[in-house]
């Protein structure tokens, strides 16, 4: 039992592409080098702006559908599901750390962790949510408007809607890309050590080399 | 969370947008309850009340003006008529029954109605307790009458002479005693107090006496002006009065110099009582009085009360039921071109009366409409400047693992919760319109409208509402389905 457990962890990956190939339009073509995430290991994806790193992340997240090649998510492949089982499984498996930060505006700093908690099957739990918040230093806004938060607590609570419900895979797209030295640094242990006490991967997409020196595993676009 | 908690969230999180999408379905749906709620009401208390018979025959003049005041005891009655004269209609073979009835006074602004005992049958109308009246000015009550005044068996009260409540000019000789209060009918009988004709007769005879000589009396308002009287007796008979005055003995009085003097009197009221005192020991005397309507047979002639004017007798009107409904036909017409009298159909003045108010009604119900489309599109519109204004929301929900379905459905249950609370709030408003109409139809006429819940039209309305909403919210949404939330989530 313990072997074939050795054994999967080492013939599985957590995220596995292909031959990736994504085009918008004839002029502006995106193919992407093959990539091979193991459980639980992290990695970050670097390049220049308009290199096409935002849409390698909606490819991976299975929000784009690839004109080529494939995505494999825990040896599932994104291709082989519909819409909505794409939309149910990155709902359960993925957690997004967007670079502009969206929330549901109606709803407060609460109600948006419990809204990202409820869907697509609910879990409300409201540990999770207190200890995340506790990290995240997001305890004492919990009843606030989402709109009433300063930059730096928004961006804490866009990282906790990523976190919340204990993805598998874990997107971060620029989390750094406004921040100082000082914060930068803070943020990437942040989503470290969510994703170790997760058991995620995280996946960071950047173009912030400072955060270079915090990965092993490096994918230059 | 639900779907369902988040789309309230949503809604009320543009409280101006509610307010005016809200107010727009409220207006809409507050005027067509309303209207149609009222419209209905009224017109079926108004066949309840007009059912029981088939014409009614009085004074020549408005054929409508003689159907309400006679049947429905709203209007001024047109005038009245000799009793002799409706002999030949009360004994034609086509008729069932004809009751005849008398006004004359009121009762705290409640008519008193003399007529038959039979006229509370024909509406069903029983004793709640208590029993039938039996003599002159033993009265029985309708049920509003006997609830609203507080009035119960043995109580006493004087009417006051006409058929609005005035505080003068009331007929303190003759109290009227309560020996029946009824039950409840829903018809125009719990408002009234229902009595003998000779009660009315008599009360009014006694007025008759005043102008015992004769004269020609004329009831001109500004003649009354001219009335001086040191005593400050009661002169001041406002037109309803006049018209019972007038004719409750048949002479046009002219208020001349010598009808002055004859009120020069420092006790006027006392005088002329003793003189019907005297006129009552005439017919003590052993004077026959032959009596054309059956139901004075049984009259008590012994308590003094006869008079002996049997041809110069008026009603108000004659009830009439038909046996053979050939009667609607020719008798009417028979009636309206031979005799001095008028014939009228209940059933046919008041539809003429409803298609009236039927075109005022069909007018608020399409102004109702032009509101209820512009509500739809301001719905409509809302909606739309919401899901463009959430676009990214929307988009982010996706990601979260709402499905498209799901995401439409966020928006549909928010078209769907403004079109329920609009209707909700505006049926609310319709039922309290139409509780403040029916608080000020009590009091003017005694009518009173039902509270009733929803019946099948407002829930079919409802229905076309829900049904309108959601098309509104659907055409609004189109863009949900072609949501590209990569895109969207990306677009600065």
């Amino acid at each position: 039992m313990q072997l074939y457990l050795h054994v999967s962890c080492i013939i599985r990956s957590m995220i596995q592409t292909k031959d990736l190939t994504y085009a918008y339009d004839d002029s502006e073509q995106f193919s992407f080098p093959d990539i091979n995430i193991k459980p639980g290991k992290h990695a970050i994806i670097l390049g220049p702006s308009g290199i096409g790193k935002t849409t390698l992340l909606y490819l991976l997240a299975g929000l784009l559908q690839p004109n080529k090649g494939s995505v494999s998510i825990e040896g599932t492949e994104l291709n082989s599901l519909s819409r909505s089982e794409i939309d149910r499984f990155r709902g359960e498996n993925i957690g997004l750390v967007f670079q502009q930060y969206h929330f549901v505006k109606s709803l407060n700093v609460s109600d948006n962790l419990r809204l990202r908690q409820s869907f697509p099957k609910s879990s409300l739990d409201k540990t999770r949510r207190l200890e995340l918040a506790e990290r995240l230093g997001l305890s004492e806004h919990l009843s606030k408007k989402v709109t009433n938060l300063s930059q730096g607590q928004q961006q804490r609570l866009s990282i906790a809607l990523g976190l919340i419900h204990k993805p598998k895979v874990i997107l971060a797209d620029e989390p750094t890309s406004n921040l100082d030295d000082k914060n930068c640094d803070k943020v990437i242990e942040l989503l470290k050590e969510e994703a170790k006490i997760c058991n995620s991967s995280l996946i960071i997409i950047t173009h912030d080399y400072r955060v270079k020196s915090h990965f092993e595993n490096q994918i230059i676009l | 969370m639900k779907i369902a908690y988040l789309a309230y969230k949503n809604m009320v999180s543009k409280p101006l947008n509610l307010l005016l999408s809200l107010m727009l379905l409220m207006l809409s749906v507050s005027l067509v309850t309303f209207v149609l709620q009222l419209s209905q009401q009224i017109d079926e208390q108004l066949n309840k009340n007009i059912a029981p018979f088939d014409m009614v025959v009085g004074a020549k003049g408005s054929p409508l003006q003689l159907v309400l005041s006679s049947v429905l005891h709203i209007d001024n009655p047109t005038g009245n008529i000799k009793l002799k004269e409706t002999e030949i209609i009360r004994n034609h073979p086509f008729v069932k029954t004809a009751i005849p009835i008398s006004y004359g006074d009121n009762y705290k602004g409640y008519r008193i109605l003399g007529t038959e005992p039979e006229y509370l049958n024909y509406y069903n109308a029983e004793l709640a307790e208590g029993e039938m009246y039996d003599k002159s000015f033993e009265v029985v009550v309708g049920y509003n009458v006997s609830k609203t005044l507080k009035l119960k068996i043995g109580d006493s009260f004087v009417g006051s002479h006409g058929l609005v409540a005035s505080e003068d000019d009331v007929h303190d000789e003759f109290p009227y005693t309560i020996t029946g209060v009824l039950k409840q009918t829903g018809t125009v009988v719990d408002q009234l107090l229902v009595t003998k004709q000779e009660s009315v007769w008599e009360s009014h005879n006694h007025e008759g006496h005043d102008h015992e000589d004769g004269e020609e009396h004329n009831h001109g308002e500004g003649e009354h002006e001219h009335h001086d009287h040191e005593d400050g007796e009661e002169h001041n008979h406002d037109e309803e009065g006049h018209e019972h005055h007038d004719h409750e003995e048949g002479e046009e009085h002219n208020h001349d110099e010598e009808r002055h003097e004859h009120h020069d009197h420092e006790d006027g009221e006392e005088h002329n009582h003793d003189e019907r005192e005297h006129e009552h020991h005439n017919h003590q005397d052993g004077e026959e009085h032959d009596h054309g309507d059956e139901g004075h047979e049984h009259h008590d002639h012994d308590d003094g009360e006869e008079h002996g004017h049997d041809e110069d007798r008026e009603i108000t009107s004659l009830l009439v039921k038909f046996k053979n409904p050939l009667g609607m036909v020719q008798l009417p017409r028979f009636i309206n071109e031979n005799s001095n009298v008028q014939a009228a159909l209940p059933g046919f003045e008041i539809q003429r009366l409803m298609n009236l108010f039927g075109s005022g009604v069909k007018t608020i119900n399409g102004i109702a409409l032009a509101i209820l489309l512009v509500s739809a599109l301001s719905i409509f519109i809302s909606l739309l400047k919401t899901i463009r204004e959430r676009r990214k929301e929307l988009a982010l929900l996706r990601t979260y693992g709402l499905r498209t379905g799901q995401v439409l459905l966020l928006v549909l249950l928010e078209g769907i919760f403004l079109a329920l609370i609009g209707f909700v709030l505006g049926w609310l408003l319709g039922r309290i319109g139409l509780w403040g109409v029916s608080q000020y139809l009590q009091d003017s006429n005694g009518y009173q409208l039902r509270i009733i819940g929803p019946d099948m039209f407002e829930l079919l309305f409802f229905g076309i509402i829900f049904v309108i909403a959601i098309i509104a919210t659907l055409l609004a949404s189109v863009s949900i389905f072609k949501l590209n939330v990569a895109k969207t989530l990306s677009d600065a």
